[in-house]
């Protein structure tokens, strides 16, 4: 189509410049397509077409990875941030708490740049003054277990909020069980978060 | 103040792991079997006199408020919780004219009268003190009061009825004070917040929008320490009672949360808390006037907080994390440190949480909270310095009853109670059991009472 339209457009170029003068010169002879210069401008074109095609691939592929690798991060993310709880009164990791500050562990050693502060939180029994000091062990402690895998110290601060800070409103059990907590900021290094190895 | 350190060497040894409530027999069985520790709602049945209010009177404008002040100084000796207060008498009963004969048939065993007379932009009010019973005049006393659109209006008048129970009884009162209290608000913050020892004036201290926690007075009454997480971490700052901030305490120990102050007596030393910092938790010191000379004082991998020293300056009462994580208990030690004695009943391995102590301003009580029934309700105990700690007096017995703190009189507690209500803030009297609601219905914690409070 394009290479008709050409032709087309040349040949009336032609005949306008022809009608213009006074002594008309001789008509120029009819261009002649040149088949092999033709047969290489397809060849390029199509040639163009594939490697566009390609490319296209290449790119949603390309895509699809980055998208899975982010979905991956923000898994990754999501278990960093993932709370752990505690026993009435008690600082002690418990198993299912263990588990989850396992799969951290392995993520933090991937991501070398990120920082978290953990939270310590109690319910609100007891004493309010306890409670800050309660918080505080249980932070003490989440941070003991990161570092008893060799994770540096230094990339965990930690802070207290004792009971002022409930998950859930109520004089429960299960909010109770809620509030015992343990919570991860990140605050440092959340662009730099790698998925496990 | 005798502190028999041997006494409580004794208690350590041998006191009570769990303490039941104990109530009459049961009271007297426990203490039977197993010496040491005895614990009881048992009161020294005391005899409360009976002090009558005649109508005060008034002169040269003073008439328009003396009705007011008449009833600040009524309920106040009410509140003091050591006469048996007879007031708001109609005058057509009682006259203008003091009749100890009628006073006498009426079973008064003091009489207080009072004349309000206007004085520039003030008044002068003159009260006596009567004693009906050898029919003279015991004390009498002028006192200035500022106009009644003035701040220190009703704490000048409180005032004048902390003298009328010296005089009377030779012991301080109660009514010229105020209490500090944390308050939570609708958007799950809390803020401090102080009201007048008879439930009036409450007001807002700070406004961080934040979590606020442990305000304490200092000794002159000028102004306040608190534990703020503004900052998005805990840290002690001091304010006065409007909430003007005056110094933040620098983070002298880096990293940590910097908790639970309180002012030694001499008003320039701040003994105060840090948690979690370098893996050395517990009770420092820090000199306001020099800024500087952080002192380590207690603790170590355990926890101690809730620091209170004794009047004298010389001792300091805490509450400890050392025998695990789920049994505070109260210990007490030399004010620069040293080895601490346990004031609670703890035997080791056994159970008990005991928390929050308060060291009476005459030095012979330490106050704290814990739980000990069944249903693991908490309640206000104290422990009898002067009996070696051994006695242990509970004061509240329903709801929930947390973090006391002694008003200057030394009788009087503030705490903050649960009941099926709601929340509040109550006092109690140590020596008649009495129990009155400070505030209530709302969500209030950490009430610290504050000194005696001089003319502003």
């Amino acid at each position: 189509m394009i290479v008709r339209r050409f032709f087309v457009t040349v040949f009336a170029a032609t005949l306008l410049v022809g009608a213009c003068g006074g002594d008309p010169p001789p008509p120029p002879p009819p261009p002649q397509p040149d088949q092999d210069s033709l047969r290489a401008y397809n060849d390029s074109v199509a040639a163009a077409e594939a490697a566009r095609r390609a490319e296209a691939e290449r790119l949603a592929a390309e895509r699809a990875a980055e998208a899975e690798r982010q979905r991956q991060i923000r898994a990754a993310r999501a278990t960093l941030e993932e709370m752990v709880f505690f026993d009435y009164d008690m600082s002690e990791i418990r198993d299912d708490a263990e588990a989850t500050l396992r799969a951290k562990v392995d993520i933090l050693r991937a991501s070398p740049q990120v920082q978290i502060r953990i939270e310590g939180h109690a319910d609100d029994r007891g004493s309010t003054e306890y409670n800050m000091a309660l918080g505080n062990r249980r932070a003490e402690a989440v941070r003991q277990f990161l570092v008893g895998f060799g994770l540096a110290e230094n990339r965990f601060e930690i802070v207290s909020f004792g009971e002022g800070r409930p998950l859930e409103q109520g004089a429960t059990e299960s909010a109770w069980a809620r509030n015992r907590r343990g919570q991860f900021v990140i605050t440092a290094g959340a662009n730099a978060i790698n998925p496990a190895n | 103040m005798t502190v028999r350190m041997v006494g409580m060497r004794w208690l350590l040894a041998t006191a009570l792991g769990v303490i039941t409530m104990a109530i009459g027999a049961s009271a007297a069985a426990a203490q039977d079997e197993l010496p040491g520790v005895s614990l009881g709602l048992v009161y020294a049945n005391s005899y409360l006199p009976a002090l009558a209010v005649q109508p005060f009177t008034g002169a040269f404008g003073g008439d328009m408020i003396s009705p007011q002040v008449e009833a600040i100084v009524g309920r106040d000796l009410r509140n003091s919780d050591r006469f048996e207060v007879i007031d708001s008498l109609p005058d057509a009963l009682v006259g203008s004219q003091v009749d100890y004969a009628l006073w006498d048939r009426l079973g008064a065993v003091w009489l207080v009268t009072g004349e309000v007379e206007g004085a520039g932009d003030g008044y002068m009010l003159i009260l006596e003190l009567h004693d009906v019973v050898y029919g003279e005049v015991r004390d009498r006393g002028r006192f200035r009061l500022p106009s009644e659109d003035d701040d220190d209006f009703r704490m000048a008048v409180h005032r004048t009825s902390d003298e009328i129970v010296r005089w009377a009884t030779g012991d301080p009162g109660m009514a010229a004070s105020r209490i500090a209290f944390t308050m939570l608000g609708s958007d799950g913050n809390k803020e401090v917040y102080v009201i007048d020892s008879d439930g009036e004036n409450l007001e807002q201290v700070t406004d961080y929008n934040s979590l606020t926690e442990s305000p304490t007075w200092s000794p002159d009454g000028s102004r306040l320490a608190l534990a703020s997480w503004k900052t998005g971490v805990p840290r002690i700052y001091e304010v006065d009672r409007f909430g003007n901030e005056l110094r933040t305490l620098p983070a002298v120990r880096g990293a940590g949360d910097y908790v639970t102050p309180t002012y030694h007596p001499d008003g320039r030393t701040l003994a105060f808390t840090v948690n979690g910092s370098a893996n050395q938790s517990g009770i420092f010191t820090y000199d306001l006037e020099a800024e500087c000379c952080l002192a380590f004082l207690s603790g170590g991998p355990w926890y101690d907080i809730s620091p209170t020293y004794s009047p004298d300056g010389r001792w300091l009462a805490f509450n400890t994390l050392r025998f695990g994580d789920n049994v505070p208990q109260v210990m007490m030690m030399p004010a620069e440190g040293g080895s601490a004695e346990t004031l609670s009943p703890y035997e080791y391995g056994g159970g008990g949480f005991y928390a929050a102590p308060d060291w009476s301003p005459k030095g012979d009580l330490v106050a704290f909270h814990g739980r000990i029934d069944r249903r693991g309700r908490y309640h206000i105990l104290v422990a009898n310095l002067e009996d070696g700690g051994r006695v242990l007096r509970q004061l509240t017995s329903e709801g929930n009853n947390e973090a006391p703190s002694w008003a200057p009189d030394g009788r009087h507690l503030v705490f903050a109670g649960e009941r099926s209500w709601g929340f509040g803030l109550m006092v109690v009297d140590v020596t008649t059991g009495r129990v009155r609601s400070l505030l209530g219905g709302r969500r209030v914690d950490l009430p610290d009472w504050s000194p005696a409070l001089p003319p502003a």
